[in-house]
């Protein structure tokens, strides 16, 4: 190794411009992926300019009109814009699984670590609990513990966090495993460091990308798992601009012929998710050169 | 006092079976030897002989099922066999500090070298970064590596073998550590490179005074760098000295056919004196000598635990003919 090929990689600021292209080269799902959900990100971000009413503000001599001129995706049952709401849908999409994967990934990526390392029966315990936890449907658990707990949207964010941590939990300690014994982790220990920096500097780097591969998929699930909640009821409550509500509201419509209600938040919610699960599946393959199959 | 003593050590791997029973694998079974300020000890035997076992319950390295049940190591007076993790991290890259095996995947694959050797001295000293990031540079032109301050940015994966190795080296002797245990510091490298390796670490423990502890199962290595020698076989020492009076003067059978094995003595002798035989099954020991299933002079007397003859102030090893060598005759 000469020292020119090693100095050029090393100095070349020009390497963050050339990054995007490259990884939108070896992973074009990623890239589409992310492109969705960038634009998600952009209605959320700016949805009081972008949108041509308030999400709340009812029109009452418009009621159930049909897409028109003035209001683009017609109007619900209150008389309130659908295109308007689906915008502003964006903003509890984003607002309920973000915090809710930081929940899952604080709460699993630490267990996962300190079962991983430790072993024994402390391993053995948390991973008991654990599949306890992944017994039940997580849904169904969900929606119990919401239904129990009060309706409100922090009671969602926490329960939908708590239910899906042991995904994480797993997939840090089986990484964790594989890294404890011999090799860099062994000779960091020789070289002295404590426990609690050998966990979270020298093995956690090492052990999360699958926990990372795993972030959007998690998201994804968890705007489903929201708008689910919502749909039967449970969590977020109308007239609030969530897409799951709107989709219960609109499903009454359907039969009636006002298919537009129910239609577009749909659209909204498969566009999202499938933009999550597309930027997951994207980083799996990034992440994990060798494997070439798709998760879920 | 000598700085490493290691007395009667015991360390066993206690399993269960898959039908329920207790299952020992008796890994080291009483392993003594002592090393003084500034002495280069070589210690060799053969693949499983608890070379690596030795190193790494001097090193509290072991997990389970793997532990110590018997015996001491003292470092400077110090018991570690029962020091607490906390205090142990204090001596363990610092006071002491161990060159392991395959280079490259001992590095942190996702840190730089120059970032791993600015945090091991971080962790045991008070040091800036900047000060720290200045002594790695010059640890690193020490090791001979060319470019040294350009190297710090280099990630472990874009380092040959021999460059990993003397960035291990580096970071073992970055803390001026008293004793380093170098673990088969040179497997996977070519001749050439070994020798320079070798040379490279040797001077510089021998240059700031250091005591070493070099394993490996090339005898070479031995004879030119060791001022002392232990021979491992099956969890114990059975032949123990300076490195002149063990080749000259090998009172163990198994040393003797270590030595005699080696390629110069074949040459000499015409024919290959073998030390052959398969290493004892660690779960069923034999009974007394561990050796003498595969000893050409085993007799009754063996069935009986050898004594630990001392033949010099120096010069120990454990067999019931040490004194009186049956090999004497041959010449």
């Amino acid at each position: 190794m000469s020292s020119e090929t090693l100095a050029q990689p090393l100095g070349g600021r020009i390497q963050w411009l050339r990054r995007p292209r490259g990884i939108a080269r070896r992973s074009p799902t990623f890239a589409a992926g992310l492109i969705i959900i960038l634009v998600y990100g952009f209605v959320a971000l700016f949805a009081p300019v972008l949108t041509p009413f308030d999400a709340i503000n009812a029109f009452p001599y418009h009621v159930l009109e049909s897409p028109n001129g003035r209001f683009l995706l017609g109007t619900d049952g209150n008389g309130m814009d659908v295109l308007s709401r689906v915008m502003y849908g964006t903003r509890y999409a984003f607002g309920i699984a973000i915090p809710a994967v930081i929940l899952m990934v604080a709460i699993g990526v630490p267990l996962g670590l300190i079962a991983g390392y430790k072993g024994g029966i402390l391993d053995e315990v948390l991973l008991r609990i654990l599949d306890v936890m992944r017994s039940f449907p997580a849904i169904i658990l969900a929606l119990a513990v919401v239904a129990a707990t009060g309706q409100t949207l922090v009671n969602v964010v926490v329960v939908l966090g708590l239910v899906e941590a042991p995904i994480f939990a797993r997939v840090v300690r089986a990484e964790v495993l594989a890294l404890r014994s011999g090799g860099y982790v062994e000779a960091a220990v020789a070289a002295g460091n404590p426990v609690r920096r050998l966990l979270f500097v020298h093995i956690m780097p090492n052990a999360i990308s699958g926990a990372t591969a795993q972030i959007p998929l998690r998201m994804a699930w968890a705007v489903r798992a929201s708008a689910t909640l919502a749909f039967l009821g449970v969590g977020i409550q109308a007239p609030a601009p969530e897409w799951g509500a709107m989709i219960r509201q609109g499903a009454e419509f359907l039969i009636s012929g006002q298919w537009w209600v129910a239609l577009f938040p749909g659209v909204a919610l498969v566009g999202i998710v499938l933009g999550f699960n597309l930027v997951g599946d994207g980083l799996h393959d990034l992440l994990d050169p060798k494997s070439k199959t798709a998760s879920k | 006092m000598s700085l490493l003593e290691v007395e009667n050590l015991h360390t066993h791997f206690i399993s269960r079976t898959l039908n329920d029973e207790l299952r020992v694998a008796k890994g080291l079974n009483g392993v003594t030897f002592s090393l003084e300020n500034g002495e280069i000890m070589g210690l060799v035997g053969e693949t499983g002989a608890g070379k690596s076992l030795t190193a790494m319950s001097i090193m509290g390295l072991l997990s389970p099922p793997a532990r110590i049940v018997d015996g001491s190591a003292r470092f400077d007076g110090i018991e570690l066999t029962n020091m607490k993790r906390e205090e142990l991290d204090q001596l363990r890259g610092n006071e002491i500090t161990m060159i392991v095996q395959s280079p490259v995947s001992s590095l942190d694959p996702l840190k730089r070298i120059g970032r791993q050797l600015v945090r091991i001295q971080q962790v045991h000293q008070d040091i800036s970064k900047a000060e720290a990031h200045q002594r790695a540079v010059e640890m690193l032109r020490t090791v001979g590596i060319p470019n040294p301050a350009l190297r710090t940015r280099a990630w472990p994966h874009e380092l040959s073998g021999g460059m990993a190795q003397r960035v291990l080296i580096a970071m073992a002797l970055i803390n001026s550590p008293r004793l380093v245990i170098a673990d088969e510091p040179t497997t996977g490298l070519d001749v050439t490179v070994q020798a320079q390796i070798l040379d490279l670490f040797l001077d510089l423990v021998r240059e700031r005074g250091l005591s070493a502890i070099i394993i490996t199962h090339d005898l070479g290595i031995v004879a030119h760098y060791c001022s002392k020698m232990a021979v491992m076989f099956a969890g114990r020492v059975v032949e123990q000295g300076p490195v002149r009076t063990v080749f000259k003067d090998a009172r163990h059978p198994y040393t003797r056919a270590l030595i005699n094995s080696t390629p110069s003595r074949v040459a000499r002798y015409g024919h290959v004196r073998s030390a052959g035989g398969a290493p004892p099954n660690l779960y069923d020991l034999p009974k007394g000598c561990h050796y003498r299933d595969r000893c050409e002079f085993s007799a009754d007397i063996c069935a009986t635990i050898p004594p630990e003859v001392h033949l010099d102030s120096a010069h120990l090893a454990s067999c019931h003919f040490s004194l009186n060598v049956p090999w004497a005759a041959e010449g």
